[in-house]
């Protein structure tokens, strides 16, 4: 019981980590990003070429995915997005071109491939990533199995939530990016730098995904294209806990989360994400604005 | 102070304001008056660089700030009052203000004291949500927030629009003390002539997209008002 309950909330986890860099990108900019979910396979390769080349510890992985799929998301942000703006149709096409560019890249070991060489960690196939030993070893606390790789994904994905929603409102940078959410024309007439913000903002969704990346490495094999679902779910997310509302995606969050998770324990998981795809749907019937949100958008 | 020499105003593909010759002058303050939908809103905009694309130039203190982005208008010491306050209602107060001050040259975060003493209601109420003020309320936190970058200039879009008429002369006479006490240049856009005379320098009046006249407020006569301004 309370261990299905557990691999739900570590699903969920992923899936906040994903939504919340989503939400904040539309919230603030009104863009959607298909490209969010190769920050993700960003974040997770991340890992398997800091293991394999640098022998780098697993922790460690998770502020260097960070920082790289942050600047990978402010590089997009700068060249695409920024010149596309208002253009929300030619944003998704500029995105999903640059998904498939990503992916590629992978496969084709960043074109190192055409020349015959290999590097180890790329190519199209699947890479697995070792966890520290003390992540497998499951021990119990009275009779409930504690999985303290899962335990680790719930707490660190916490941290970041409880970080984002620091960062949103109780700092400067925060009270810009509201600023410019609500009313962009405005903020900058107060003096706000819009594009900086947008970029900022950007940034710190992708890391945000790239830190997703490297916890789901450590229990599904890494590949090209492992991070193509992660927007679709992702989005779903936001739009079901209510667009503009970061309590809003925790809330739809854990509740998809523990759906897949108790399906996918009870049937199977192909029947998991059927269900899913089917709660969502009623709640966005029911409620279009939804779940979490007062007001319709 | 500010000068806009040949300006033309697009949305988009569409000509809105066409050869625009003003100058504000440090210290005054100008009428802008027109009809509805003649183009003061845009002229605004046009100076602060928003939504609108322009052509011409546009110089503050000598310097042209033509190509220069909005935010970088702002910091340069243009400060907004929009049409309809354009508060963000979830905000409080406080933060209202405080949105203000990203704009200033010092980069501090404050309530500035000039605001404490113009307006005691927001001084006592900053926690309040913007949302919930009345709107002489609003249009006051609406100033408060443009004073709290320190412009040299300040634009105020019908300030008094829609507003309890017990409250405009309120307003109003914050307008007037901003002009003369703190020593604030300003461009009012105004629908309420006799406002304009009282406290104005100049005018300028604006139909269809153009300048139809302009001059020192003397000049402003009931003929002209008649002849560009009823509808
Ligand atoms: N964002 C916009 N996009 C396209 N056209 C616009 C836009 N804003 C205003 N216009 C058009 O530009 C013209 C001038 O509008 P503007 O708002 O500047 O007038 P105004 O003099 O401020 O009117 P009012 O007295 O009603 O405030 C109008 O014909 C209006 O339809
Ligand atoms: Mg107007």
């Amino acid at each position: 019981m309370a261990d299905v309950f557990f691999i739900g909330l570590s699903l969920s986890s992923i899936l906040l980590l994903v939504a919340l860099g989503l939400a904040i990108t539309y919230g603030t900019m009104g863009v959607i990003n298909m490209a969010h979910g190769e920050l993700v396979m960003i974040g997770a390769y991340v890992t398997v070429l800091c293991q394999t080349h640098f022998g780098l510890h697993f922790l460690l992985c998770i502020p260097v995915a960070f920082v790289v799929t942050g600047a990978v998301g402010y590089a997009i942000e700068r060249f695409v997005v920024r010149r596309l703006y208002g253009r929300l149709l030619d944003t998704l096409l500029a995105t999903w071109a640059l998904a498939i560019i990503i992916q590629q890249a992978i496969r084709l070991e960043f074109g190192a491939a055409f020349a015959g060489l290999h590097i180890d960690g790329l190519g199209p196939g699947l890479q697995n990533v070792p966890i520290p030993s003390f992540f497998r070893e499951t021990f119990l606390v009275g009779d409930f199995v504690v999985q303290p790789y899962r335990t680790f994904i719930i707490v660190l994905t916490i941290g970041l939530f409880i970080l984002t929603w620091w960062l949103i409102f109780h700092t400067s940078f925060g009270m810009q990016l509201r600023a410019v959410s609500r009313n962009r024309g405005i903020a900058s007439c107060c003096g706000i730098d819009d594009k900086r913000i947008n970029a900022w903002t950007f940034a710190y969704g992708s890391a945000l995904a790239g830190a997703a990346g490297v916890m789901l490495a450590g229990f599904k094999t890494v590949s090209p294209s492992m991070g193509t679902p992660f927007v679709i779910d992702g989005f779903l997310v936001v739009v079901m806990g209510g667009v503009g509302s970061l309590f809003g995606t925790l809330g739809s969050a854990v509740i998809l989360g523990e759906v897949q998770g108790w399906v996918a324990s009870l049937l199977n998981d192909v029947l998991a994400r059927a269900i899913v795809f089917g709660v969502i749907i009623v709640v966005i019937i029911i409620r279009p604005q939804g779940l979490f949100s007062r007001r319709g958008r | 102070m500010l000068e806009l020499s040949q300006m033309n105003s697009y949305y988009g593909a569409s000509h809105v304001l066409r050869d625009i010759d003003l100058s504000v002058r440090s210290g005054e303050i100008v009428s802008i008056l027109g009809r509805n939908g003649v183009g003061k809103t845009t002229l605004l905009k046009s100076i602060l660089g928003l939504d609108v694309r322009i052509r011409g130039a546009i110089t503050l203190d000598g310097e042209d700030i033509t190509a220069r982005p909005t935010y970088l208008r702002a910091r340069a010491g243009i400060g907004y009052v929009p049409q309809g306050r354009e508060l963000i209602p979830d905000f409080s107060v406080r933060d209202n203000i405080l949105m203000g001050c990203y704009a200033r040259t010092d980069r501090r975060r404050l309530v500035p004291d000039l605001v404490r003493d113009m307006f005691p209601y927001l001084r006592d109420n900053l926690g309040r949500r913007a949302g919930l003020l009345s709107g002489g309320q609003q249009q006051q936190l609406a100033i408060a927030r443009a004073l709290a970058s320190e412009p040299r200039i300040l634009l105020l879009d019908e300030p008094t629009e829609g507003i309890q008429p017990n409250i405009v002369e309120q307003i109003e006479d914050t307008i007037q003390r901003l002009n003369k006490q703190v020593g604030l240049t300003i461009v009012l856009v105004e629908q309420n002539v006799k406002f304009a005379r009282a406290a104005s320098q100049h005018f300028c009046i604006i139909e269809r997209g153009a300048i139809a006249a302009s001059g020192v407020i003397d000049a402003l006569t009931d003929d002209i008002v008649r002849r560009h301004m009823t509808v």
